[in-house]
């Protein structure tokens, strides 16, 4: 689903007949290749293109050869064939690029150029690209993407824009960097001696030098205006007179000498030229049309012999195209001459290429030719594929060429007015046109009650049944855009039901994105099955409608859904069948892939697989970035950071997430998990508590707050924080706070079904109640997240809470009450990831001096988070008396330290 | 509104006079809507006439371009001052 690419613009234009050898241009054109850039910067007829094409074809490198035009001011289009170009000499270059222009939404320009850049610095032989009349193109995206290819050229490429002006690039600086080739008019100029040679061949006649010299002069050495003398001149008795006559002229040469040469024209061949000049392209047949003579094909051959501006566009002959500056020239005359046949000339060749099946040049022709509604006529049924092409800003500027009245008397005109609005993200005028085409429905409708009004006025209103009738649905999928645009979120949804109702079912493009709107929606307010029963429809009609890599991409938001459910198998399912289809269709990388990867990643982080994880977020790295989705930068930190922290190296686990909020890219989905407060249960981690307050009090979080899903995670770092505080201050007030606050989320997230997050839950309240020395407490709620975590595998959530953790789950163990052999893989996940090997004890299971009951308290809380102090204002005892109880446990138990204590206790089964 | 609908007609960046090497036959004039065509003695064509904003003067400028004419000059001048 591309914009094709025209062969014709690829192609070299050399010229068949012979021109003036110029060895002193051609030498530094080889010169220039040492450098990164030529730049042929000469006005019009100096002969820019003749001479680069001259130098490609004897050039001992493959050079590849884009003509321009000015539809290429659109950057798809101007890459396309770009790359296109580049692949014409080197197969193998470009494909990933060109997938990566495949999906609806292309990833930035400057990761699709890293990628071919790339691939051309891995070719064995080095390459020239020439763009030719780059003069034509007058836009700044192009300009800076230039630049980023220049700046980044592989040293064996190298790079020749002709133009007729100086193009948007910091020349200076090139030039100062010694980067730069320049051939200007005074280098393309015809020296004296060239002019004669060319004068020489041109018409087989020597003149004198004498008169070389007035039309060197005469000329400036232009050589436009040299060709056009030497025609002039062709079969003429009195040259001489010629040559004085035009010497002694003021006017300028181009029209001097065209009319000379239109003069000295037979009729039939001065007509041919004349009219023909509507045409930007020239082809036998076609020119019939237009011209009404027979043998076009035979004419433009001739033309071609005779050196009369005519350039080929293919090796076959089949296409031409006159040089710009004829073609102006001819133009010129022919509205001087004949300006009321102008019209009927476009529409003959409109007709010829409506014909031939060229929607876009019909349409151009017939716009020309001012015949507006057959120009409608042909649009309506354009539009469709324009859209599919992605090419809405020419719809647009298509529509805007047909007087306003007559596309707001067609409504599935009006419809695609919006449409294409909406598309290049534009809200203005878009309500506007779906009211006219809703009037224009319901004039229509009535008009088909009452025949006899239909007959009076009998101007077709549109063209595209199918269309026509799918009206009503359209509207509303429009105004369901509109609204999400401007912000209007309930608006949003009235309209995509709306949508629903209206539309059949096999209108899978249509459906596909109001089903998948609705499943966000239901996402935001937390319904999560709904969310996921509407975003997966919404995909599957997506797939059908042929957006393959569209539907990859929704991959991500139903697996994080399934996440939040706690359903961590069926996302790796999600993440493996998206990977399947990317595979399936993808030549050779389809958009998403990289996603897929990430997302796989993550969950076997969860499930401590670290080393996996790492592998996958490598592997999807090597896709590169254009095969990512927009948010793909920042769901690739966020994986790796979380794969850091795992491996406890907090300080790159927060740089990455630094990284990760810099390119998140605000979207319709909801932003449940926000980078902020992923940060913040870092610096939890890290004690750097007054950090995570700062975070607390800018987004506003207090333990009181209306709980809702989309706070959901924040609120529970918020928690996280509350704890974090009532180790360090001892406040129990904090305490409260927070186990208030868990037991508010937790029943909100039980009764969203919300298994993943209430397993967040129960553990934060476990090692609540385990801070305060209450381990029995801290039980209930682990073993019941043990219960819903176990089936699905996960590890990380209990492993990421540390030694409090591991204390908890070896009390679990004991009691005998959680899964025994989840929770035995569960601890060894401590060792392993911590990289510390627990100091066997000695194989001895009693003590040689029991503990007393004071101590067996003691030890009970040095198993908790409590301070020294803390624990000596728990039992009423001053700070000296506890010394000397831990003393004396350190003995008992042959310990020498307070973590090594509980550990023991532990083997002992002493609590 | 009603205010500005009514001047737009008359609304430009002022009169330009643009001047170029080589006597340009009238037929050109077409090219340059609204622009008087003069051929000076000289051997130079002036284009006079009111120039609606800037894209307009550089539209006109590039079709000077298109055609290979040397530019002498582009001068404003106050309206109605003739050339």
């Amino acid at each position: 689903m591309n914009i094709p690419v025209l062969a014709s613009k690829l192609y070299i234009p050399v010229p068949r007949t012979k021109v003036v050898f110029r060895p002193r241009l051609i030498e530094r054109l080889n010169e220039g290749l040492e450098r990164k850039l030529t730049l042929v910067s000469a006005s019009a007829g100096f002969g820019k293109t003749t001479l680069v094409s001259q130098w490609a074809v004897g050039c001992d490198r493959a050079v590849a050869w884009l003509s321009l035009d000015e539809r290429d001011n659109d950057l798809t289009r101007f890459f396309l064939h770009l790359i296109a170009a580049v692949q014409s000499i080197a197969e193998s270059v470009g494909k990933s690029a060109f997938a990566a222009f495949e999906s609806s939404q292309s990833p930035p320009i400057e990761s699709i150029l890293t990628v071919l850049l790339n691939e051309i610095s891995a070719l064995q032989f080095k390459i020239v690209l020439v763009l030719d009349d780059y003069h034509l193109i007058d836009s700044e995206r192009i300009d800076d993407a230039l630049l980023f290819l220049l700046e980044h050229l592989p040293p064996h490429m190298h790079l020749v824009i002709a133009t007729r002006e100086n193009p948007q690039l910091p020349l200076g600086r090139l030039r100062a960097g010694g980067h730069l080739t320049e051939l200007r008019d005074a280098d393309l100029r015809f020296t004296p001696d060239e002019a004669a040679a060319f004068l020489h061949q041109a018409i087989g006649l020597d003149l004198t030098a004498g008169e070389i010299a007035a039309l060197e002069s005469r000329t400036e050495g232009w050589i436009a205006g040299l060709q056009l003398a030497a025609l002039s001149m062709q079969g003429r008795e009195d040259i001489p007179g010629f040559i004085r006559a035009f010497s002694g002229d003021n006017r300028y040469i181009v029209d001097y000498l065209a009319e000379e040469v239109l003069q000295r024209q037979p009729e039939p061949v001065r007509r041919f030229l004349l009219q023909t000049s509507v045409l930007d392209r020239l082809h036998g047949p076609l020119c019939d049309a237009v011209t009404g003579q027979a043998e076009g094909n035979v004419r433009l051959s001739d033309l071609e012999k005779g050196n009369f501006f005519i350039v080929p566009l293919d090796d076959r002959r089949q296409w031409y195209r006159y040089h710009h500056l004829f073609a102006d020239v001819l133009s010129a005359h022919l509205k001087a001459d004949q300006p009321d046949h102008i019209g009927s000339l476009h529409r003959r060749a409109s007709i010829w290429y409506e014909r031939h099946g060229s929607a876009d040049d019909a349409i151009r022709h017939a716009l020309a030719a001012e015949d507006f509604t057959r120009a409608a006529d042909l649009i309506e049924p354009a539009c469709p594929t324009m859209a599919k092409l992605r090419q809405e800003a020419a719809t647009l500027r298509w529509l805007k060429a047909l007087p306003d009245e007559l596309v707001r008397r067609r409504p599935v005109l009006s419809v695609w007015y919006a449409g294409a609005l909406l598309t290049l993200g534009k809200s203005e005028g878009v309500e506007e046109r779906l009211r006219d085409a809703e009037s224009g429905l319901e004039s229509t409708a009535d008009s088909h009650e009452r025949p006899d009004v239909r007959s009076a006025s009998a101007e077709k209103v549109f063209v595209d049944e199918v269309e026509y009738r799918r009206l009503p649905g359209s509207t509303a999928m429009y105004r369901s855009a509109l609204a999400l645009m401007t912000g209007d979120v309930i608006g949003a949804m009235k309209y995509a039901r709306l949508v629903l109702d209206l539309m059949p079912k096999d209108a899978y493009l249509k459906r596909g994105p109001a089903s998948a709107l609705l499943g966000l929606s239901s996402w935001t307010s937390g319904n999560l099955d709904e969310a996921y029963r509407l975003f997966a429809d919404g995909m599957a009609d997506v797939q059908r409608g042929g957006y393959i890599s569209d539907a990859i991409g929704g991959t991500n938001a139903l697996a994080d859904i399934r996440i939040v459910q706690g359903r961590l198998r069926q996302a790796m399912s999600l993440y493996e069948r998206g990977l399947q289809l990317a595979i399936e269709h993808g030549d050779p990388v389809m958009r998403g892939t990289a996603d897929m990867y990430v997302g796989m990643g993550e969950i076997h982080r969860e499930r401590n697989d670290l080393q996996t994880a790492m592998q996958l977020l490598q592997k999807s790295e090597e896709q590169g970035e254009h095969t990512g989705f927009p948010q793909y930068r920042y769901r690739w930190r966020v994986a790796m950071a979380r794969v850091r922290e795992a491996q406890g190296d907090l300080q790159s686990a927060l740089d990455l997430l630094g990284e990760a909020e810099r390119f998140y890219v605000g979207d319709l989905f909801p932003n449940v998990r926000p980078v902020a407060a992923m940060k913040t249960k870092v610096l939890i981690a890290q004690g750097k508590l007054r950090e995570a307050l700062e975070w607390a009090r800018a987004h506003g979080l207090t333990a009181r707050d209306e709980l809702s899903y989309l706070r959901e995670f924040e609120h529970i770092t918020l928690a996280r924080l509350l704890l974090a505080r009532f180790r360090s201050d001892r406040e129990y007030s904090f305490w409260h706070e927070a186990i208030g606050l868990l037991e508010r989320l937790r029943q909100a997230a039980e009764e969203g079904e919300r298994a993943g997050s209430t397993i967040e839950i129960l553990i934060l309240t476990a090692l609540a109640h385990h801070m305060k020395g209450d381990t029995p407490a801290a039980l209930g709620p682990l073993e019941r997240a043990l219960t819903l975590a176990e089936p699905e595998g996960c590890f990380r959530i209990f492993v990421d809470e540390g030694q409090p953790m591991e204390i908890l789950l070896r009390a679990a163990s004991k009691r005998g009450s959680a899964p025994k052999e989840y929770v035995r893989r569960l601890l060894t996940a401590f060792g392993r990831t911590e990289g510390k090997t627990s100091a066997k004890p000695a194989p001895n299971h009693s003590l040689r001096e029991p503990l007393s009951e004071r101590e067996r308290d003691v030890l009970r809380l040095l198993g908790t988070e409590l301070s020294g102090p803390d624990i000596a204002r728990e039992l009423m005892v001053s700070l000296n008396t506890l010394r000397t109880h831990t003393k004396n446990i350190y003995d008992k138990l042959g310990v020498n330290n307070r973590r090594a204590a509980v550990r023991r206790s532990e083997e002992l089964d002493l609590f | 509104m009603s205010e500005t609908q009514g001047s737009t007609e008359s609304r430009h960046d002022g009169f330009y006079e643009i001047r170029m090497k080589g006597h340009l036959d009238a037929r050109w004039a077409y090219w340059f809507e609204g622009m008087s065509l003069t051929r000076a003695r000289d051997g130079t064509t002036v284009l006079y006439g009111p120039v609606t904003d800037q894209a307009a003067l550089h539209g006109m400028l590039r079709k000077i371009r298109d055609l290979g004419l040397p530019l002498v000059s582009v001068i404003q001048k106050k309206k109605g001052t003739n050339p």
